[in-house]
């Protein structure tokens, strides 16, 4: 086929092959989906080759390893790289390959691939309902006995593993482990008259109005990307439904959306963007931009997942530490400001149809084991999913990110954002539902009834 | 575009017909100038944009200078030498389509306007019904495909389906032309004793030349920049092109929007060179056709 | 009739290359998506078989769908309506009045090349609210026209139109090109012809360039519909169908159900009207040429 004189009849003879080949690619795409079920359960038997490292002069081997750190210019780009050339150097016959791409590419790229069963070694997925299906569908080699080996799963903070187990099988290993925080800046707030951050949402309502009476943005958000709006709005409704659980207790048929919690986070939530707490077409901002006006300090406050705090550490908002960190307010007296919207990172996964197996489970040992060392040294270990040794303050950490890391001895319980426990279809109407009240005022027994609707529309 | 009327418009550097003052070519020419202005400006914004900080950029406006000139962004974008080896893909994978498309659309809009059989319309009935069909919703089963055939993380992987995406339209741009040359042609190429694939060679070629710098353009703009399919069949780094350069600077919370301009910059340059350099070639081979035609 | 005699086996080899190509590789896929369609799939587990059901519910039970449709003909109306007849008059403007186009054509078709990525930054700095630097806002309120302001790219009523807008602008270019080769293709000597009969300027262009231009004219019908059934980079990059589906597509529609809502049969089924409303426009559009070629030939 590689001749190039006969170009056509090369392509003519790929022309053939193709429609063969599509007749069979139909089929064994029906026989893919019928026996997959029962295929996680016996899973765990592949997956018990020991993966001690014995390297000899070997076969050579390839491990695709597909991730989401694509940009040379971000520290975990460099990271990445680093464990792995130190991987490659000490295990001559392995190589990896980086598949990097950007995170929305990637994940159409292994929905694509797993339904044809060609999932990369390695790869990456989001913490509970968002992996569910992958692991139902028995893709993902169990981790249980790979991560007992060399202390590894000792490295993990207490708790964090759950979101990645199902059946008592881990499928994954986090990256990341981050809450929700607000961050301020405090010239502003100055500026405004405001002495101290609000412990009440009544108070940072008030402050909005205060901000902007001043001419200042009070808060900014990136609500093109839907899910920041959604994060914020699953805040109050942590605090609303005083606790967490809520979407596990409509799961389990004990609540509805008409529940009062849920129309009274509504409400709250409206009177934040109608008090203008948000910036004027907060909808086309993706989010980089909409983080930008805080760290332009453009905007007062920004509500974030902890990840956010290497950006804006070195941003221009904090110069001469001007930028503060306070929890989530109690709403309408309810809640407790140390209950958290928890944020599980993306996690690395193992296709468990690996030609390699043992040597891929041996290398993500290797990973995970390196990944909090490495991530401390590049100033990255705040929000990391594992345990760190070391000084933050001694290695120069900010006096930020010293208090947002004071934060996380403080949490007691939360809940993990919607899109995490609710099935897709479900969680994509919730979006576009909050959405939409940036730019139209709804009633709020509306907007539950859109979501109960969608919900039922989407229960399997 | 109205806002852009309130710059200094020049006449563009072209010879009018007939010189002297007109007030209706003052007006023809005024509005030239300002179309010229509305749609060479990206151009110009861009390379501005790939000298600014991420804050400048995302700060979102329109006229701005960067404050200090961010080279840097070029250095990232030039990085590791990455640049040049997926510049290299890019030119492998859009020449080879290119290259495939028009001899394999020529061919076939050539014997379906040209021979006499039975099943010309439906065949080109066949190919116009694919004319439309977006190339993202046979992801799925091309993979399939591709997956049988052993040639995922290959060059073939790219190459074939932009082939197939680009052959409706080309036939379908090609058969247009090739009704409107008269038959008496090849009759009397006929009579010289020539054969079909001399006269598909030394007479309808080289007439053609016009319909096949449309569909090298089409096939260029759609190929060049894509990629979505890229990304799904192709894992090595060996073989990405040029968009993987663009959107390795997004990452899972920041994108590095500065480097993104500069890779834009080298990417769109060597197209916006050769496109300049072909412009000549296309209208001389259009006249070409026209006196031929 | 065409006039050229030949084997069985020239046709093949002149045929079969490229067909097979096409058939195995657009039309196979096709064939597989009208499969999934009646499938409820989310794309990786078990499928279950739901017959038509994904069509009922797409055409009776779906929010978004008929808006979606609207917006996607509007998208092309927009686009053959207005932008197809500026281009050709731009066309032939330039063929009249500048003697040697190319850099004119050329800059003209210069926002086609460009990544949609970078159109979409530049815009939104045009379209931001005057708070956020946005240039037209920051114009009206100049002028006075402070209630003209909008946030036009999360306005719902008016987010679509912002979009349809920079469509034009950015293809305009094409089609000038387009057409502008075809007006070149025409022989100098009709209109030399036409001039001693006494036709010239806007009468040659009535009776000469108008039926002349009409199988060129067509294809750039052709590649509007299409590109505008397609549409979806540009959608993604300013709205991302929002706020709230109001700049969704059909495209952008397929996306979020198949890929994020995770609804792979659901999502084959928009698949599948999209195809149809394909075929059936390259019938229509197919069938109304033909009509306008007799009547002038």
């Amino acid at each position: 086929m590689n001749s190039t004189g006969k170009k056509v009849v090369g392509t003519a003879m790929v022309g053939f092959l193709a429609v063969g080949m599509a007749a069979c690619g139909s089929k064994n795409d029906n026989d893919n989906a019928a026996p997959s079920s029962s295929a996680a359960s016996t899973a765990s038997a592949s997956a018990s080759a020991p993966a001690s490292s014995d390297s000899g002069s070997k076969e050579k081997v390839t491990i695709t390893f597909q991730n989401i750190y694509p940009d040379p210019t971000d520290p975990k780009y460099n990271m990445l790289h680093k464990i792995v050339k130190q991987y490659e150097t000490d295990h001559p016959n392995v190589h990896i390959e980086l598949d990097s791409l950007n995170t929305d590419q990637q994940k159409q790229k292994l929905k694509t691939q797993a339904a044809s069963n060609e999932v990369p070694d390695i790869t990456i997925v989001n913490p509970s309902a968002q992996m569910k299906p992958y692991v139902d569908a028995g893709l993902f080699a169990p981790l249980n006995e790979m991560i007992e080996q060399n202390g590894l799963k000792d490295t993990f903070q207490s708790g964090i593993l759950d979101y990645y187990t199902f059946d008592g099988n881990v499928y994954a290993l986090p990256d990341g482990n981050n809450i929700a925080l607000l961050y301020y800046n405090k010239a502003l707030f100055k500026q405004a008259g405001i002495d101290a951050p609000p412990t009440t949402f009544e108070d940072l309502v008030a402050d909005v109005k205060k901000l902007k009476e001043k001419g200042i943005q009070p808060m900014a958000i990136g609500e093109k990307d839907t899910w920041t709006g959604s994060f914020l709005f699953m805040n109050v409704l942590l605090r609303t439904n005083g606790g967490p659980g809520f979407l596990q207790d409509i799961v389990d048929g004990k609540k509805t959306f008409e529940d009062p919690a849920f129309t009274g986070a509504v409400d709250a939530f409206e009177q934040l963007v109608q008090a203008g707490a948000f910036q004027e077409g907060a909808t086309s901002f993706d989010y980089n931009a909409g983080e930008n006006l805080f760290k332009t300090g453009k905007a007062a406050m920004y509500f974030m997942g902890s990840w956010a705090t290497g950006g804006i550490e070195v941003s221009d908002a904090n110069k001469d530490g001007n930028v503060g960190v306070f929890k989530f307010p109690t709403v309408g007296g309810k809640g407790d400001p140390n209950q958290f919207m928890l944020a599980p990172g993306s996690a690395f996964a193992v296709s468990k149809n690996s030609k390699h197996l043992p040597e891929t489970l041996d290398f993500l040992n290797y990973f995970m084991l390196n990944y909090p060392k490495e991530a401390f040294a590049v100033k990255g270990a705040v929000g990391v999913a594992q345990k760190v040794d070391g000084d933050f303050k001694a290695a120069g950490y900010s006096d930020m990110a010293m208090e947002v890391l004071a934060m996380f001895k403080d949490v007691q319980g939360g809940d993990i954002s919607f899109d995490n426990t609710m099935n897709p279809a479900t969680s994509q109407a919730h979006l576009s539902s909050i959405q939409n009240l940036f730019v139209a005022k709804k009633d709020a027994a509306a907007v539950a009834k859109e979501h109960q609707q969608a919900y039922e529309d989407n229960k399997e | 575009m109205s806002q852009s009327a309130s710059i200094a418009v020049r006449e563009p550097a072209v010879q009018p017909r007939r010189r002297g003052f007109s007030l209706k070519k003052t007006i023809v020419f005024g509005f030239f100038g300002i179309l010229l202005v509305t749609q060479l400006y990206p151009l110009l914004w861009l390379l501005i944009y790939s000298l600014k900080t991420n804050e400048e950029i995302l700060s979102g406006s329109f006229f701005a200078l960067p404050a200090s000139v961010q080279w840097s962004n070029y250095s990232n974008a030039l990085a590791g030498g990455r640049y040049w080896h997926y510049l290299l893909n890019s030119v492998i994978v859009t020449s080879a389509t290119m290259v495939c498309v028009i001899l394999l659309a020529s061919l076939a809009a050539f014997a379906i306007t040209r021979f006499r059989w039975k099943y010309g319309q439906i065949v080109m009935l066949i190919f116009l019904m694919g004319m439309m069909i977006p190339l993202q919703s046979t992801l799925l089963p091309l993979m399939l495909i591709f997956k049988h055939m052993h040639i995922l993380n290959t060059r073939w992987a790219m190459i074939l389906p932009y082939i197939a995406f680009q052959i409706p339209i080309a036939v379908f741009i090609m058969s247009g032309f090739l009704r409107t040359i008269p038959h008496e042609i090849e009759e009397s190429a006929i009579m010289d004793g020539a054969n079909v694939i001399r006269i598909f060679r030394s007479i309808i070629l080289p007439v053609s030349v016009p319909p096949i710098m449309t569909v090298c353009i089409l096939t260029f703009i759609n190929v060049w920049n894509e990629y979505i399919l890229a990304a799904t069949f192709i894992s090595k780094e060996a073989l990405k092109t040029l968009p993987f350069g663009v959107y390795s600077f997004v990452s899972q919370y920041s994108v590095n929007y500065g480097a993104i301009g500069a890779f834009l910059v080298l990417g769109a340059l060597p197209v916006i060179l050769v496109y300049f350099l072909l412009a000549e070639k296309i209208t001389k081979g259009m006249v070409a056709g026209a006196v031929k035609g | 009739m065409n006039v050229l005699k030949v084997s069985r086996w020239t046709i093949a080899a002149f045929v079969l290359p490229c067909l097979l190509l096409y058939v195995g590789l657009v039309f196979a896929p096709i064939i597989v998506s009208f499969y999934n369609a009646t499938l409820n799939w989310n794309g990786i587990g078990v499928a279950k078989h739901v017959g038509l059901g994904n069509f009922h519910r797409m055409f009776t039970n779906d929010s978004v769908f008929w808006p979606s449709v609207r917006r996607t003909f509007m998208l092309a109306g927009f686009s053959m309506l207005v932008q197809l007849p500026i281009a050709l008059f731009v066309a032939i403007l330039i063929s009249r009045y500048v003697r040697k186009a190319n850099f004119l054509v050329s800059s003209y078709f210069m926002p086609v090349i460009l990544s949609v990525a970078v159109i979409g930054q530049l815009w939104k700095t045009i379209y931001n609210p005057a708070s956020q630097g946005g240039m037209i806002n920051q114009i009206l309120i100049k002028l006075g026209l402070d209630s003209w302001t909008h946030a036009w790219l999360s306005e719902p009523k008016v987010a679509i139109y912002a979009i349809i807008f920079i469509g034009l602008w950015q293809y305009l270019g094409y089609h000038i090109l387009i057409q502008f080769t075809g007006i070149q293709n025409i022989p100098a000597d009709i209109y030399e012809a036409a001039k001693i009969d006494g036709a010239e300027g806007l009468t040659a262009d009535r009776y000469i360039t108008l039926p002349m231009i009409v199988p060129i004219f067509k294809i750039s019908v052709v590649l509007s519909f299409i590109g505008s059934l397609q549409s979806f980079d540009l959608i993604m990059v300013t709205t991302a169908g929002g706020p709230a589906h109001a700049t969704d597509v059909l495209a952008s529609h397929m996306y979020n159900i198949s890929i994020l809502s995770q609804k792979y049969g659901y999502g084959s089924a928009i698949a599948c009207f999209l195809v149809v409303v394909c075929l059936v426009a390259t019938v229509i559009i197919n069938f109304l040429f033909n009509r306008l070629d007799r009547r002038y030939n």
